[in-house]
């Protein structure tokens, strides 16, 4: 008998809502990824000694440093309990393609880092007054750096999850791989922030897309190599 | 223009050049004696199993 | 494990005499270049180390691709001996580079796009070794590892274009620095017999020094696949 297999992109929808489903029940990631942001920001609100002038240049990078770390700090999470309750086992033995397993799982996380940048960014707004940061352009970017940096991260924290030092590895792995999404980014939303020309802007968007389609899709393409057993 | 003398960063170089260089083989050296001894001791467990 | 092969023999022996000549060549042989003294003279050592080291990188994630593809556990072998061999060369590359600057740029440290892609692409494979030392398994440390080296190959290109962006490299360091990597201009004949003798020299040596790396990580599988053996 030949059970039916679902669609490709049912079987990610799939995962990514059955993955949303518990985690707008249970919010403990969601908590700790906000609640961290806010954090950092804190820090650096004393560190850098944000006022008008300071903010001027190091806006976009304290808010993207805040949504890398909270980032890993969802990553990691994200796959840690896949793993340890065993859904992973599960994930792996359903009839369905090993690349809707990494899809749905980048959607949720896509999605976790982008309600936490959905709050930080308004807040961050609210407290230094900087209307600036709601431009379209600027949000634009905002959604292209989260999806190179969570492709490869879905990746890489699929990886770390199965070492003995998970904890501490994720960062270490991802960081240097994300430094172009991360510099990228800065650079194009920084130069948003400050009005600069469009021109100046387009050379880190371009490398911004070039980044997002290859890590796509080599992590689309290894992802196989990560999860056999 | 006078050529400065930086000689001693020059023989500075050279010397980590070699010192690392040197470390790092001196590394494999001491793996490769580390394994071997690894290899014997299995070897004689492995006939002394059969026995 | 069976004894050096002969050709082995011959390229260590090899190694040493390039390494001597090399050395002679770029120490005593090349003319002392008259703006920044005798310290241009690591700069032999500093492409040759360099240019090892980043073919080493390139060497690593092409046999990870071809590890992925046969799952043939020798190119995991060849893709650890690359990866290592080519941390250490780039990491005397950085360092003579740090040594050179010192007196030429007046600093030891300046974060242009060569120095910052430099210091990130070494991160990226010091952060390989912890990767393959948080796992147990071969196989599954080869399919992990193969896939992070193909990420690094990735990443680091487009880091380097990324950080161009970032940083206008001061007047004086970008005249240094282009008349130091184009080499042509400013080099004498005899600097130039240097220069491409250190280049034919580190070949030699990687080769031989990823060679022994290989044979070290057969013994380690002979050994490991023994000890399943003995302890079953």
């Amino acid at each position: 008998m030949k059970q039916p297999t679902p669609s490709f992109l049912k079987a990610t929808l799939a995962i990514a809502s059955k993955d949303l489903a518990a985690e707008f029940r249970s919010r403990e990631l969601l908590s700790a990824m906000l609640v961290f942001s806010m954090l950092v920001i804190l820090i650096f609100n004393f560190a850098l000694e944000l006022d008008v002038k300071v903010r001027q240049s190091v806006t976009a990078g304290v808010l993207w440093t805040t949504f890398a770390f909270a980032g890993t700090l969802g990553l990691n999470r994200s796959m840690a309990v896949e793993k340890d309750r065993g859904c992973m086992d599960g994930l792996l033995l359903a009839p369905v393609d090993r690349a809707a397993i990494f899809f749905g799982k980048a959607i949720s996380n896509l999605t976790f880092m982008l309600v936490v940048e959905a709050i930080v960014i308004p807040l961050y707004a609210l407290l230094y007054n900087e209307t600036r940061i709601f431009q379209l352009e600027f949000l634009g970017v905002l959604l292209l750096g989260s999806i190179g940096y969570i492709s490869v991260g879905t990746l890489l924290s699929t990886m770390t999850v199965q070492t003995r030092t998970r904890d501490v590895l994720l960062p270490i792995l991802l960081f240097p791989v994300a430094v172009p999404v991360l510099l990228a980014s800065v650079k194009a939303s920084g130069g948003i922030i400050t009005g600069a020309e469009f021109a100046e802007i387009l050379t880190p968007l371009n490398l911004l897309i070039v980044y997002d389609v290859i890590f796509l899709a080599v992590s689309y393409m290894v992802f196989d190599a990560v999860v056999e057993e | 223009m006078q050529t400065p003398d930086t000689s001693s960063y020059m023989i500075l170089g050279y010397a980590l050049t070699f010192i690392v260089m040197g470390i790092y083989v001196f590394s494999m050296y001491i793996r490769n004696r580390n394994l071997k001894r690894d290899l014997e001791t299995f070897e004689s467990m492995e006939k002394s199993d059969k026995k | 494990m069976q004894a050096r092969p002969v050709f082995l023999k011959i390229l260590d022996y090899l190694s040493i005499i390039v390494l001597g000549v090399s050395t002679y060549l770029a120490l005593v042989f090349a003319p002392t270049e008259a703006v920044m003294g005798d310290v241009q003279r690591v700069f032999y050592f500093h492409i040759g180390t360099a240019w090892v080291g980043l073919m080493g990188f390139v060497i690593a994630a092409v046999s990870g691709i071809i590890y992925l593809v046969t799952k043939d556990m020798k190119w995991d072998r060849f893709e650890v001996a690359a990866v290592e061999v080519s941390t250490v060369f780039f990491f005397i590359t950085i360092a003579l580079g740090s040594i050179w600057a010192r007196p030429a740029w007046n600093t030891w440290w300046t974060w242009d796009p060569r120095l910052t892609t430099a210091a990130v692409t070494e991160l990226i494979y010091i952060a390989y070794f912890m990767l393959r030392a948080g796992l147990e398994d071969p196989e599954k440390r080869a399919r992990f590892g193969a896939v992070y080296t193909l990420l690094g190959g990735i990443s680091a290109p487009i880091t380097f274009m990324v950080i161009r962006l970032f940083r206008t490299i001061h007047p004086v360091v970008i005249g240094s620095q282009s008349a130091e990597a184009q080499g042509g201009f400013s080099m004498t004949s005899d600097m130039k017999v240097a220069f491409f003798f250190a280049l034919f020299a580190f070949t030699i040596i990687f080769i031989d020094m990823i060679w022994h790396r290989i044979r070290l990580g057969n013994l380690q599988d002979n050994v490991e696949q023994l000890k399943l053996k003995v302890t079953m």
